[in-house]
């Protein structure tokens, strides 16, 4: 393994890793202000025991989500110098603004976890509520600073060198509204319907349960709006890289030649070599219109670039066509599921289905980052800096990514192992519940 | 502007090493043995720690921020060549945290997993603290250097040898004495605040005693910086406060007074950060082909006033939030 692929492994791992604790972290706070807002206005005492399962869970979360967050800080630097020398100046300000608003997130966690009894009521359901606007936004600021690297802005390239330096207008570049929105939304699915799976499982096993019912209503309730959102903002955020970053359209299609009424392709598998996608269901003109809102439009294919700036196409499409088949169906599951709740009955085959959904938004968001991340390959800073020209100098980079794999394992294992040792003591507790004893 | 954002700096570091460090601390003093006192002494630092230990850490994060968007040839240079000792740092921070909160929020409070993640966090903080040290000499000792290919010299030296050896455990004597002396008034347990006493003046001591040993092995390692800390007036009369103060506060940790203690030793501290800063500030990293300052190492006047921007808005919404959080939990 060489050190610039090592590197780039190791930078995907970290983030995808972080990101499925990021998302948790961001979303979950909403979910536990809103039964601990139902439980401080309606005093149901399933609500109160539901928002503190929740907040153990998001303890957990959150601790590694944190640590996992602040390695990323340094490997930037770590791994990537030659890009950092660039970007610190230009992007550094979204970064601040994330640290700030990290830092908010930390102190309301700490009120929010330990405050119980300690604070007004509402004080403390408050603070709970802050730890997901800081979250959120901390998301946001992130998501800014990568969007730069896809459409850099806010300096000019003299020499090679950056000058001119405006963060402002690096922070505002032209993809982060699409990015920011697209991600947010995407974690709020994830995390709705990664809860709904765990919460539907355990319906399963305790159909009585009134804790786990609400459980799913709100956690679905979220999810399931966010996905029938979803569809939209990808369709915007696909325009938005149809503008900007063509190429990067092209390779999420597999679409090689450049042409009017360019059909869609649904699955099949790209062929660089023959510069063909082959066994794809071509929609005639449906390209053209999603990304130009034209069925005649003209779609560029890879063909119109330069091939040493090609990004690897086959991983790229297949990531999309894996994000995008999973946004579809959690779309449709978002719509059976309002169905459902008008009908007030949710059957036991839907429950099923849940269990089954419930890692699927977190592989639609890994699949995106994908998208992103390897359709923008060799670039790092867009158009400006190849990824290979960024990476550090040190060599011996595959320790590094075994290191950190390891790291993350089991770190991963850990996670998993505790939470089915907080499960087990709920079910206990529910059990208990059953028998007429008596429980704290 | 650079001055500002030079305050910002410092302000992040000092908050860091005594509140950060403080929490540090804590987990060292868990490896030390304590008979019958140990559920009660682990009690004490979940209560006392839990709330506010994140909030602790975000001070590495904006000092991160500032140096890579602030000073980028000071982070970058640091990151490249100093690799090895950050990862065995971001290590040492990755365990610590999660061994703390696993071991409060696992279900099962079974007696051989908590004593596995107790275990975990003490050598996780011990082993922190330790490289804390190891990085914040090799900045100052000159041997970073930039120009070479040989994977030892350029990866290895400049963080190999004594006195980051020293620095290590100055660290980690600085630390386990803000810790205990924070933990004092944490406790109602007579016999616990004893031990947190008794371990607070035993780390002071180390705190001396390998400052000197730091001092002493940069001479004989043919360093500039104890001739320049003594002739500086700033660190020499911060040197002699800070070992004054020594006897002030255990004077007061007889008689009681949680919080004066605690400012006493913050500011015991604060004065050896503050001499340590009054040499180095103007060179904060030396490499073999010379030193780099702030000055020149600082970003486009445009990045620095959004910097120091954020910062001043930040501070606004963090230190009031900050407050609550010690109201709530520190001054009932």
């Amino acid at each position: 393994m060489d050190d610039l692929l090592a590197a780039r492994l190791t930078m995907a791992t970290s983030l995808g890793f972080h990101i499925i604790f990021a998302a948790i972290g961001m979303v979950m706070p909403f979910f536990m202000a809103t039964s601990h807002y139902l439980y401080l206005k309606k005093r149901v005492p399933e609500d109160l025991e539901l928002t503190k399962l929740w907040m153990k869970g998001v303890a957990i979360l959150f601790a590694v989500g944190a640590v996992s967050g602040t390695v990323l800080s340094f490997e930037l630097g770590l791994l990537w110098p030659g890009f950092m020398k660039y970007a610190g100046p230009i992007i550094g300000m979204p970064f601040s603004w994330e640290g700030t608003a990290f830092f908010l997130e930390a102190v309301a966690i700490g009120l929010f976890l330990y405050g119980w009894n300690k604070m007004h009521p509402w004080l403390h359901w408050l603070s709970g509520l802050v730890v997901g606007i800081s979250g959120f936004a901390s998301g946001i600021f992130v998501v800014a600073a990568n969007s730069w690297m896809n459409s850099p802005a806010g300096f000019d390239w003299v020499n090679g060198e950056a000058v001119n330096i405006d963060p402002v207008a690096a922070m505002f570049n032209r993809a982060w509204l699409h990015q920011a929105l697209h991600m947010q939304v995407a974690a709020l699915q994830a995390v709705g319907f990664g809860v709904a799976g765990l919460h539907a499982w355990l319906l399963l096993k305790h159909p009585s349960s009134l804790i786990h019912l609400r459980a799913l209503k709100i956690a679905l309730t979220f999810g399931a709006f966010a996905s029938i959102i979803q569809p939209f903002v990808g369709h915007f955020a696909a325009q938005r890289v149809a503008e900007f970053q063509p190429l990067k359209l092209a390779a999420m299609e597999g679409h090689f030649e450049t042409q009017r009424h360019a059909p869609l392709l649904l699955g099949g598998l790209p062929n660089v070599e023959e510069r063909v996608t082959k066994w794809g269901i071509p929609i005639p003109g449906a390209l053209s219109f999603l990304a130009f809102n034209d069925v005649n439009a003209e779609v560029k294919g890879l063909n119109d670039f330069p091939r040493d700036e090609w990004p690897p196409v086959l991983i790229v499409h297949l990531a999309f066509q894996v994000m995008v088949g999973i946004g579809t169906y959690l779309a449709g599951l978002g719509l059976l599921y309002f169905y459902l709740l008008k009908k007030g009955h949710f059957p036991r085959s839907f429950l099923r289905l849940l269990i089954v959904t419930a890692p699927l938004g977190f592989v639609a968001i890994e699949a995106g980052w994908i998208v992103t991340e390897v359709g923008r390959q060799p670039w790092i800073i867009y158009g400006f800096l190849r990824t290979k020209d960024a990476l550090t100098p040190m060599p011996g980079m595959q320790y590094h990514f075994y290191l950190f794999l390891v790291v993350y394992l089991t770190l991963s294992a850990i996670t998993v192992w505790l939470f089915r040792r907080q499960l087990q003591v709920a079910e206990q507790n529910l059990r208990s519940e059953h028998q007429g004893k008596n429980y704290d | 502007m650079i001055e500002v954002l030079l305050f910002f700096l410092a302000a992040a570091l000092l908050l860091y090493v005594i509140l950060g460090g403080a929490d540090y601390g804590a987990g060292i003093i868990e490896l030390l043995p304590a008979g019958a006192l140990k559920d009660e002494q682990r009690q004490v630092i979940n209560r006392a720690m839990g709330p506010v230990w994140e909030a602790n850490h975000m001070w590495l994060i904006i000092i991160v921020v500032i140096l890579f968007m602030g000073f980028p040839p000071i982070f970058l240079t640091t990151m490249i060549h100093l690799h090895i000792p950050v990862v065995a740092l971001l290590l040492g921070i990755i365990v610590r945290g999660t061994a703390f909160t696993f071991r409060h929020y696992d279900a099962i409070h079974a007696p051989r997993s908590q004593a596995i993640y107790s275990r975990l966090f003490g050598f996780s903080s011990l082993w922190s603290a330790f490289w804390f040290g190891v990085i914040g000499s090799a900045l100052e000792r000159g041997t970073i250097n930039p120009g070479t290919l040989d994977f030892h010299e350029a990866y290895v030296a400049p963080w190999w040898g004594r006195a980051p050896l020293v620095m290590g455990l100055f660290v980690i004597a600085i630390f386990t004495f803000l810790a205990s002396v924070f933990l004092i008034g944490e406790t109602d347990n007579a016999k616990l605040k004893r031990r947190f006493r008794r371990i607070g003046l035993a780390a002071n001591i180390a705190v001396v005693l390998f400052g000197g040993i730091v001092f002493l092995v940069a001479r004989m390692d043919g360093s500039s910086l104890p001739a320049e800390f003594f002739s500086n007036p700033l660190s020499l009369t911060a040197f002699i406060c800070s070992t004054l103060l020594f006897g002030v506060l255990w004077n007061m940790a007889r008689k009681g007074s949680a919080l004066l203690v605690r400012i006493v030793a913050a500011g015991q501290i604060a004065l050896i950060l503050f001499g340590w800063f009054a040499v180095v500030g103007a060179a904060p990293l030396r490499t073999v082909q010379g030193e780099i300052s702030f000055y020149s190492a600082a970003a486009p006047e445009a990045t620095v006033r959004q910097l120091v921007l954020a910062l001043c808005i930040g501070s606004l919404l963090i230190f009031p939030s900050l407050i609550g959080l010690l109201r709530v939990f520190k001054f009932r």
